[in-house]
């Protein structure tokens, strides 16, 4: 039993396919990279996923319960994290609050407990701190920390929401694009950290455009053209292919 | 642990503690034969200062609706009629028109921060997953719905007359009208005060940390496992109960409700005293609705010594605020003493 998987979604916009009977599934510690060309329906994908968007048909299934057309807050408090393909802070808050925002579990967050301020609500609250000034120091962010993180790079403000969604120590983390627009150096890094993330136990998965980097780091690779999977495999398999070699590079090679 | 890094405080003890002070002079003057002095020259500046703290509450439930959490309301006025409504039919006595059904006022109060919370709710249920423009043009249509609701039914809530005969704990405690105007001042500031107090625990909390970040971004809050709509009905039902409050106050201060007290005018001024100090900074706020209560009061005095006519002065009255406005936007967009990297406005 896969820890993720989707079957036969089918998403339309308009008269548009843009998900047409896909299934995919990923399992427990897996490091899976989703390609394909633009409107290969890999940002639809994520979405039906992760409950912003309600698929037409198919079935969403995680951690042996199906969960599709499940809210993502719902899905995020179980551990199925993702992340956005254009940035999205909450720029009118600092960095620091950004990644505190993430805890799971506060007390704080409702009404009577901050009213009186508990107990409770003061002790996980010291423990939301430390654990988000040390995802802030592994980012290396620390010192932006009460900058607004409307200030950022736009590198920064991907790790920062790396970061943010560490902070919910999720089981299944989903990266749309995690390394659009980075610099090649920065590229590396998010890297290593995904993969030191993959070693400790987590699921990830990622979309790209950018092939080098996610062949080194995935095990396993999905190719999707005109919202179906092309190809599945291996990705020198994959790369290999005279199919994906068509869709991806448009034959003109 | 130092300090620092304590959740902050902020000053929400300090108004705690300045409230209740308050509420307990204000009943001490009430309740024993202790006899305030006011000069007659000060009467005017008393009565607007209980008008103050009454808006006072207002302010603090909009800027927790809409400085907060981004919720556009229009409507405000609405559950500050209903929370004066709903006391004043429960308390009042030999009501003129409408229905007055004569219970004890505490119980009354009760009822009409109740009814205005559930009037809030109603609101949310229907229309709190609407977007910014469209909640507030929802918001605005139900104000006036309930407005002409007021006014046309009037077995009911009285019509244009209202509800009369409302009790008045305070002045019927207070020996003299000196008296009575400084204890109602002080209780119902401390009210405010404690109010103050509450909101800013609230938002001081992570509660508001997940509050502003609705405000920032609803989907990315709502991907980090937070249940926004629940937190936006909290919200909005949250500033609902403080402006029935406000109007339960009301109505037990003034004695009398009528539709002529819930027009549009209020929401009008509590906005702009909102955006005039600053929204999502509690204290800004009441400063800002400081600034255009008090300019009400300097332009009652210029009437006198001004050569035009009434109705030439209040048009110009309202030429003055509309300038005072437009030049704050212009220069300090988000409020005079508002943070404008919070509040994502260009400088």
């Amino acid at each position: 039993m896969s820890l993720l998987s989707a079957d036969a979604l089918v998403k339309e916009f308009g008269g548009l396919r843009a998900v047409d009977g896909l299934s995919v599934s990923v399992e427990a510690g897996e490091l899976v990279g989703v390609i394909g060309p633009n409107g290969a329906g890999k940002s639809t994908l994520f979405n039906c996923i992760s409950g912003v968007v309600t698929p037409d048909e198919g079935v969403v299934t995680y951690d042996g319960t199906e969960v599709t057309g499940d809210p993502p807050e719902a899905l995020a408090r179980r551990g199925l994290v993702r992340t956005f393909q254009a940035t999205r802070e909450l720029e009118t808050m600092t960095v620091r609050d950004n990644v505190r925002l993430a805890a799971p579990d506060q007390p704080g967050e409702q009404t009577v407990p901050a009213l009186v301020r508990t107990e409770s609500m003061q002790t996980v609250e010291q423990s939301v701190r430390t654990r988000a000034d040390e995802l802030l120091e592994t980012f290396e962010l620390d010192h932006l920390a009460d900058e607004y993180s409307a200030n950022l790079s736009g590198g920064q403000r991907k790790l920062l929401e790396l970061a943010r969604a560490l902070m919910l120590d999720p089981s299944v983390l989903m990266l749309d694009e995690p390394f659009a627009g980075v610099n090649p150096t920065l590229t590396d890094e998010i890297a290593e950290h995904i993969r030191e993330l993959n070693e400790n136990g987590m699921t990830v998965v990622i979309i790209e455009h950018e092939l080098e980097t996610l062949t080194e780091l995935v095990d396993r690779l999905v190719v999707l053209q005109q919202g179906r999977v092309l190809v599945d495999g291996q990705p020198e398999d994959v790369l290999s292919d005279d199919r994906v070699i068509e869709a991806y590079l448009g034959g003109g090679v | 642990m130092s300090l620092l890094d304590r959740v902050p405080t902020g000053n929400g003890d300090l108004a705690l503690l300045a409230g209740v002070c308050c509420v307990l002079i204000g009943g001490l003057f009430a309740l024993t034969p202790l006899r305030a002095q006011l000069p007659s020259a000060l009467y005017v500046f008393v009565e607007v200062g209980i008008l103050f703290v009454i808006y006072g509450l207002l302010v603090l439930g909009l800027d927790l609706q809409y400085g907060h959490t981004g919720l556009v309301n229009f409507g405000h006025v609405a559950f500050f009629a209903v929370g004066a409504y709903g006391t004043a039919m429960l308390s009042a006595q030999d009501t003129f028109a409408g229905i007055g059904l004569g219970y004890p006022w505490p119980l009354a109060l009760g009822v009409g921060v109740a009814a205005a919370a559930l009037v809030g709710l109603a609101v949310s249920a229907t229309s709190i997953r609407l977007r910014g423009d469209f909640l507030a043009i929802v918001t605005l249509a139900a104000a006036e719905i309930l407005h002409s609701v007021f006014v046309n039914f009037e077995g009911i809530f009285g019509g244009n007359v209202g509800i009369l005969g409302v009790p008045r704990p305070i002045a019927a405690l207070a020996g003299d009208a000196d008296t009575r105007l400084i204890a109602t001042l002080l209780v119902i500031g401390g009210i405010t005060l404690v109010s103050l107090a509450g909101v800013t625990r609230l938002t001081s909390a992570p509660y508001g940390r997940v509050l502003r970040a609705i405000r920032a971004d609803e989907l990315v809050t709502r991907s980090v496992g937070k249940s926004t709509v629940t937190y936006k009905t909290q919200a909005f039902v949250y500033g609902a109960a403080l402006a029935g409050l406000a109007g339960g106050l009301f109505a037990l201060y003034n004695g009398a409700v009528a539709p002529g007290f819930f027009t549009i005018q209020v929401t009008v001024t509590v906005w702009i005293g909102m955006l005039l100090g600053g929204a999502a900074n509690h204290r800004a706020v009441l400063a800002g609705l400081a600034i255009i209560m008090g300019l009400r009061l300097i332009s009652r005095f210029a009437l006198d010594v001004t050569p035009v006519p009434s109705d030439v002065f209040a048009s110009i009255r309202l030429i003055v605020v509309g300038l005072i406005l437009v030049t704050v936007i212009r220069y300090r967009p988000a409020g005079i003493w508002g943070d404008a990297q919070e509040l994502g406005v260009d400088r």
